[in-house]
Parts: structure tokens; C-alpha cells; sequence
């Protein structure tokens, strides 16, 4: 412990150290300069791109691989690049112009799935006369099976219907933990750290939430909640809002699972990039062992966060599956008895917002 | 095996905790939901419609004062059938 201590004080004198010396020698401008530099840099390392870098270690030299581009114009001349403020933009899908191209984080995402594929038939068990797994890989993969079917699809939606979303919730935590843990190894990147693909995934479990929701109450028991339960003639306003109010937990399942991940690689890199910006090699002292400590924590978020991610799904479908459902809670069975109105509004009140 | 016990429903007892909790705050959640989007609807419509029509500000006062007001009545209409519900 003593040691530690007197390491850790060690460390604190050679930021301190460090920090006047880069004063010295860049200023104030100098220092601004290599802030600017290094944001740009961490930018740029977690945003898509149409190519693909690797970098050659201890060396400034990289290899470019430029992905195919793939461009719809819906009317001539809709995808002609622009000169803009920015550099050269692609119009968008307001101006007639379908991008289909192929980047780093689409790149990343088929690697996820060729990984989860393959992994998934090596480590089944496709012998269906001996039941128990053999083997690390295969006990690994039965026990977070196990654990999603029985933790997260039965406990959040229910024994009859759980098992009926299973396979989607395994889908989806899969795919999102090999995403998160791709982006921990060297020469890849995170596609969960891009908003498109987040939301990609979030409007899958709302298509499944509202599947659930019809399935259970009915397509008119579904459209009634819609209504809010009010006079018609305020339909015009609360139809409004009961729609706006089904997109708000999938636009928490997209933010959420974006901004942890990407946060976690921003600070790391920030972490790193100290050394740059402070401009003294002693700050790798402090920060290294920093960015180290915030890669075993993200080494655990990218678990945490496919976990967050299943079981927020779970819930929200188990909610639509709700709407079908009378007896969960105290006041759904007292809705029985009242009139047949209500029924439909209080069955139609389990998905809400 | 324990008996069911009449008139009391146990289906979904296999649920955990978290589920539970959801469920119950649903219908609440929804009502606040309906007070606040009704805001949210009346402000962001009559800004859009003054914006196309160009009768800046008429539609965003009228309809925020509308927006409001029928999120609210559906907040309290909301607050009224859950309140009866538990009784």
C-alpha cells in the first residue's frame, strides 16, 4: 500500500514536472495548436469513414483501404458532391440521393457477424443426443443463452411469451457485445459508437415492441390506445402525441447505447492524448495507467451495455406483450369489471409512451 | 405445489422485479407523457404551420394554448380513470 502511495505521488510530481515544461517550450498558442490537433485526431478515429486505415506501428505511415461507394440518385444529377465549408459532402436523401456506400463501421459490423456466425456453429451443440456442452467456448456460449432466455426474455417478458422473442434478444446481444469488444482491438473500430447504427437496432426491437402490442390486444385495441382515450374531437391533437410518445424508448435504446460507447473510447484516447497536448513524455506516466484502468472498464461496458441494451429491449417488448395480458398488477385486474370502453383504453395504456 | 387462490391472478408471477415495477408505472407514465407532449405537439405544430403559411406567430399562440390545455385535460381525464381503477 505504502508503495502504491509513494508511486502514485511519484506519478502526481511528474505531471507536475511536465506541465511548466510544456509551457516553456510551445506557449500558449503552441499548446491550443496541439489540442485542436489532438481532438481532430480523436475525432476523426471515432467517426465513420469510406476507408478503412490501418496504421503501421512505430511509424507516422498508414495504409488506405477505400471502400466502394454506392450512390442511388433518385433524379440526375442528385448525387453530385458539393464544396461546402466542411469539404466535399454527398447530398443527402432530402436532395434525391440513396448512399448506400460501404464504410469502417459497416465493415465492422459484417466482421461482428462473420465472428458470431462462426463462432456460434463451432461452439453448438449440434449433436442433439448429447445435451450437455463440451468444452470452454461451448459452456460460455450455453451459460449467456441460458442467462438471456431465462434472465432477461422470461423475467421481462413472461414464461408463455418469452421464449417466442428469445431468438431476437439473443440476436441482438450477441451482435452488440461483438461490436463493443471489436472496437477494443488495435486497427478496428466501434460500430456501436455510430448513432446509425444504434438506431438501426433500436427500430428493430420498436418494430417488435409494436408486433407485441398487436399480437396482444388486437390491431383495434392497439389503434385504440393511440386515441389516448379521450372525445374525438381532440383526436387531432392526441393522436399526435401518442405517436411522438411510442418513439421515446427507442430513441433512449439509441442514445443510451451511443453515447457509452463512445464516450468510453473518446476518454480513453483524451487520456492519451495528454501526453501530446502537455506536451512532455512524464504525463505517460499518469495517463497510460489512466487509459489503461478505462480500457478494462470498457472491456466491461461493452458486456454491461449489449446487457443494457437485451434487457431494455425485453422489457419494452414484455410491455407490449402487457397490453393483452389483465391481472399483472392490481389495478389491470380491476379493470375487468368496468365497461368495455375502458378495456380496450386500459389495455391500450400498457404501452403508453 | 401451492393452490391458486380464487379470484387471485398469478400470471405473471414469473416476472422479476424490474418488469413489475415497469408495468405498474406505465399508465403514469403515459399520463405525464400526455401532458407534456400535448405542450410539445401544440408549440412545434403551430410553429411549422406559422412557418409554411407565414402568420407568424397566430397558429404557434393558439395552438400551444390548445396544445396545452387538451394535454392537461387528458393528464387529469388520465390521473380521474386511474384513480377510480384503485378504488
Amino acid at each position: 500500500m505504502r508503495k502504491a502511495m509513494v508511486l502514485l505521488v511519484g506519478l502526481m510530481a511528474g505531471v507536475a514536472f511536465a506541465s511548466p515544461g510544456a509551457q516553456d517550450e510551445h506557449g500558449g498558442t503552441g499548446q491550443e495548436k496541439e489540442g485542436e490537433d489532438v481532438a481532430g485526431y480523436i475525432l476523426h478515429h471515432v467517426s465513420d469513414s469510406p476507408e478503412y486505415e490501418i496504421e503501421i506501428p512505430l511509424s507516422h505511415d498508414h495504409k488506405a483501404i477505400h471502400l466502394p461507394q454506392i450512390l442511388i440518385p433518385f433524379r440526375d444529377g442528385a448525387c453530385t458532391p458539393q464544396q461546402t465549408d466542411h469539404g466535399t459532402v454527398i447530398p443527402g436523401l432530402g436532395a434525391g440521393c440513396l448512399d448506400l456506400s460501404i464504410t469502417k463501421h459497416t465493415v465492422m459490423m459484417w466482421l461482428a457477424a462473420v465472428l458470431l456466425i462462426g463462432s456460434l456453429l463451432l461452439f453448438s451443440n449440434r449433436d442433439k443426443t448429447k445435451l450437455v456442452p463440451r468444452g470452454t467456448g461451448a459452456n460460455l456460449f450455453e451459460m449467456l443463452v441460458l442467462f438471456v432466455r431465462d434472465e432477461l426474455a422470461i423475467k421481462n417478458i413472461g414464461k408463455e411469451e418469452g421464449p417466442r422473442y428469445t431468438p431476437y434478444l439473443l440476436t441482438a446481444f450477441f451482435f452488440i457485445l461483438f461490436m463493443n469488444l471489436l472496437g477494443l482491438f488495435p486497427w478496428m473500430a466501434t460500430a456501436t459508437g455510430n448513432i446509425a447504427v444504434t438506431c438501426g437496432l433500436a427500430l428493430c426491437t420498436f418494430v417488435l415492441t409494436q408486433v407485441a402490442g398487436i399480437r396482444a390486444a388486437g390491431l383495434g385495441g392497439y389503434l385504440a390506445h393511440l386515441t389516448g382515450g379521450v372525445a374525438p374531437w381532440l383526436w387531432p391533437i392526441m393522436v399526435p402525441v401518442e405517436i411522438l410518445g411510442l418513439f421515446t424508448k427507442p430513441f433512449a435504446l439509441t442514445i443510451r447505447l451511443f453515447a457509452n460507447m463512445l464516450a468510453g473510447h473518446i476518454v480513453i484516447f483524451f487520456l492519451l492524448g495528454l501526453i501530446f497536448m502537455l506536451g512532455h513524455p512524464a504525463v505517460a506516466l499518469v495517463s497510460v495507467p489512466f487509459a489503461l484502468g478505462i480500457y478494462l472498464l470498457e472491456l466491461f461496458v461493452a458486456f454491461v451495455q449489449a446487457y443494457v441494451f437485451t434487457m431494455l429491449s425485453a422489457l419494452f417488448i414484455g410491455m407490449g406483450v402487457a397490453m393483452g395480458h389483465h391481472g399483472h398488477g392490481e389495478h389491470e385486474h380491476a379493470d375487468h369489471k368496468e365497461t368495455g370502453h375502458s378495456h380496450d383504453h386500459g389495455k391500450a395504456h400498457m404501452l403508453g409512451s | 405445489m401451492a393452490e391458486k387462490e380464487p379470484g387471485k391472478d398469478t400470471e405473471g408471477s414469473e416476472l422479476g422485479e424490474t418488469a413489475r415495477q415497469m408495468r405498474a408505472a406505465e399508465p403514469y407514465i403515459a399520463a405525464v407523457w400526455k401532458l407534456t407532449g400535448g405542450a410539445v405537439v401544440g408549440v412545434l405544430g403551430g410553429y411549422f404551420l406559422d412557418k409554411w403559411l407565414g402568420t407568424s406567430p397566430w397558429f404557434l399562440l393558439g395552438l400551444s394554448l390548445v396544445g396545452i390545455s387538451v394535454g392537461f385535460y387528458g393528464f387529469l381525464h388520465e390521473m380521474a380513470r386511474l384513480g377510480k381503477r384503485k378504488r
